[in-house]
C-alpha cells in the first residue's frame, strides 16, 4: 500500500477558472476522495439584497454569475413580477427567452473548450472558443453588454428587437449551425476524446438523485429533468423542444448532453425568431412589492436555479434565497473523484461545469 | 413528470406522526406542510421512500418579523410541484436532525444554513464551514439586523 498524499489544488491553480479550493487524497496514481472548500468568491449577496430595493437588485443579481447572468435577473424578476400580480408583455417574455438560449449555447461551448483544453485538444478548445464569440457577439449587439447584458427589468426587458436583429441573429446562427455539425463530427470520431471521457467518472441515476444533481450532468445519468418543460416560464410552455438524456453518466456522456443541447437552443432560438409578437415591452410597475412569497425554479445552462422571494410589502426583499445549479454538481465532486486515476481530475472537475461564482454567491 | 396530490400527502404523514400537519398556501408557486422539527427525519423518509420525492432543491432560513424569536427552515422538494416542509426553531436555541443520511445532497445546505444561521443539526458528526472563512468569529451573517439604510 502506497502511502497516501493529499494534493492541494486551489484557491488559485491553473486547472481552476475560479477560485475553489480541492483537498484530493491519492496513493500512487488511484485518487482516494477529496474535500471542497467553497468561499473564496462570496459576496454575500442574499444578505446585500436586503439592503438594495427592487430596481438595485436586478443589477445586483446580474453579478451573481459572470456566464449565465441573464438567467439569474430572469428568475428574480419572474419572482417579483409574481408577488406584483403582473404578467410581462409577450414580446419581453420571447426576448428574455432569446437571451437565455444563447446563454446557453455560449455557456455549452465554453465549457466544450475547457474540457478540450484538459484532455490536450488545443485545436478544439480554440475552435469551441472562438464559435463561442459568435454568441457573444449576438448579445452584444442585442444588449450592450457581452456578459452583464441587463436585458431584464421588472416588469419586462429593457431592449427591443429591431428590424435588422431578427435576420442578423438567424444568419449568425446559421453559420453557428454548421460549425456545431462540423464539432459533432470530430467529437464522434476523434479517438483521444473518446479515450479521456468514455467511463472516465460514471454517477449512476441513483447517485444523481440522492444527491440531487441537476441540469446536463444529470441528464446525462438519464434522469429526465428539465424545468422549462416541467415547470416552464412563458414562453417555454409554447415552445417545441426535446429534452437530451443519455444513460451512460460518464464524462462522455456529459460530453455530448452538451453538444445536442446546443442543437436544441438553436432550434428554440429559430422559433423564437419566427413566432416572436408585436407589441410593448415592457408594463409599469410599482417599486413597492405587495408582502407575500413565492419560489421560482428556472432550467440555467447549468440546471435547475432556484429562487425563494419573500416581500414584507416595502421597496426591499425580506429575504432572498438563491440556489445555484453549480452547489449541487460541488457536492457530488468528491464522490466522483474516489477511484479515479490522478491524471483524470482535470477532466472529472471540468466534467461538471462548475461555476464557482454561481456558487459561492 | 408525475405530481404528487399534497392533501393525500397530508393526511398520510399525519396519520404516521399522529400530530396535524398543516397544508399551508401561502407561498406561490409551492405548496407547503408545516410540521414540528422533531418529526423531520421521519417525513423526509416518507417523502423518499413511499412517494418518491427525492429531489431537495434547497434549504432556506429565515427569520420573520412577526415572529423574532423564531428561526424558520423550509426544505423545498419537487416532483412535478414545489412541496416545501415548513419548520420553525426556537432563535435561542436553533437545532434539528440532519438529513443527510436520506438524502446526502443536503449536506451543503445544512452546511450553509448552519453557519449562516447558526443552526445545530443533530445526527451528523459536525457542520464544517461552507462559504464563511474558517477563522470566522463575528457569529452568523444572516442574524445580524438588516439595516437599509
Amino acid at each position: 500500500m502506497k502511502e497516501k498524499i493529499t494534493i492541494p489544488i486551489g484557491p488559485q491553480h491553473p486547472l481552476l477558472k475560479e477560485p475553489l479550493s480541492l483537498l484530493i487524497d491519492i496513493s500512487g496514481e488511484k485518487v482516494l476522495g477529496g474535500n471542497i472548500r467553497l468561499g473564496y468568491v462570496h459576496r454575500g449577496i442574499e444578505k446585500l439584497a436586503q439592503t438594495r430595493n427592487y430596481v438595485q437588485n436586478v443589477h445586483l443579481i446580474e453579478r451573481v454569475c459572470g456566464i449565465c447572468s441573464h438567467v439569474h435577473t430572469t428568475t428574480f424578476c419572474y419572482a417579483v413580477e409574481k408577488l406584483l400580480g403582473i404578467e410581462t408583455p409577450e414580446r419581453a417574455q420571447y426576448i428574455r427567452a432569446l437571451m437565455c438560449e444563447l446563454e446557453r449555447i455560449h455557456s455549452h461551448l465554453l465549457w466544450l473548450g475547457i474540457l478540450a483544453k484538459h484532455i490536450g485538444l488545443d485545436t478544439i478548445f480554440m475552435h469551441t472558443w472562438h464559435d463561442r464569440e459568435m454568441v457573444l457577439d449576438i448579445m452584444e449587439e442585442l444588449s450592450g453588454g457581452r456578459v452583464s447584458h441587463a436585458v431584464n427589468k421588472i416588469g419586462g426587458v429593457r431592449i427591443d428587437l429591431d428590424a435588422d436583429h431578427g435576420p442578423m441573429v438567424a444568419r449568425t446562427l446559421s453559420t453557428l449551425r454548421e460549425k456545431i455539425d462540423a464539432l459533432w463530427e470530430i467529437i464522434m470520431h476523434e479517438p483521444t476524446i473518446k479515450a479521456r471521457t468514455l467511463g472516465v467518472a460514471p454517477l449512476s441515476i441513483e447517485d444523481i438523485i440522492k444527491f440531487g444533481v441537476v441540469g446536463p450532468v444529470a441528464r446525462a445519468s438519464g434522469v429526465d429533468i428539465d424545468f422549462r418543460r416541467d415547470d416552464p416560464l412563458p414562453p417555454y410552455d409554447r415552445l417545441d423542444f426535446s429534452v437530451v438524456t443519455h444513460s451512460e453518466g460518464d464524462a462522455w456522456a456529459r460530453t455530448i448532453v452538451r453538444v445536442e443541447e446546443i442543437q436544441q437552443s438553436m432550434k428554440l432560438c429559430d422559433q423564437i425568431l419566427q413566432n416572436i409578437p408585436a407589441g410593448p415591452i415592457d408594463v409599469r410597475t410599482s417599486r413597492k412589492v405587495p408582502a407575500g412569497e413565492v419560489v421560482v425554479r428556472a432550467e440555467a445552462p447549468r440546471g435547475e436555479l432556484f429562487y425563494y422571494l419573500r416581500s414584507d410589502g416595502t421597496e426591499y426583499p425580506a429575504r432572498l434565497k438563491i440556489r445555484t445549479p453549480s452547489l449541487t454538481a460541488l457536492s457530488i465532486l468528491p464522490k466522483q473523484l474516489a477511484a479515479i486515476q490522478v491524471a483524470d481530475i482535470p477532466v472529472v472537475v471540468a466534467g461538471v461545469d462548475l461555476c464557482i461564482a454561481c456558487a459561492d454567491r | 413528470m408525475h405530481t404528487i396530490d399534497i392533501e393525500s400527502l397530508a393526511v398520510n404523514i399525519e396519520s404516521e406522526i399522529g400530530e396535524p400537519c398543516r397544508l399551508r398556501e401561502h407561498i406561490h408557486n409551492e405548496q407547503v406542510l408545516a410540521l414540528p422539527s422533531r418529526h423531520l427525519q421521519r417525513v423526509v423518509n416518507i417523502l423518499t421512500e413511499r412517494h418518491g420525492v427525492q429531489h431537495l432543491s434547497t434549504i432556506t432560513a429565515q427569520i420573520k418579523e412577526d415572529a423574532p424569536d423564531q428561526i424558520q427552515l423550509l426544505y423545498h422538494f419537487w416532483k412535478g410541484t414545489g412541496i416545501s416542509l415548513l419548520i420553525s426553531l426556537e432563535k435561542h436555541n436553533p437545532t434539528i436532525d440532519s438529513i443527510v443520511a436520506i438524502l446526502p445532497g443536503a449536506d451543503f445546505y445544512e452546511r450553509e444554513v448552519a453557519e449562516m444561521y447558526g443552526i445545530h443539526f443533530n445526527l451528523r458528526k459536525h457542520t464544517p464551514p461552507l462559504l464563511l472563512p474558517e477563522n470566522w468569529n463575528e457569529g452568523p451573517p444572516m442574524l445580524t439586523e438588516r439595516d437599509n439604510e
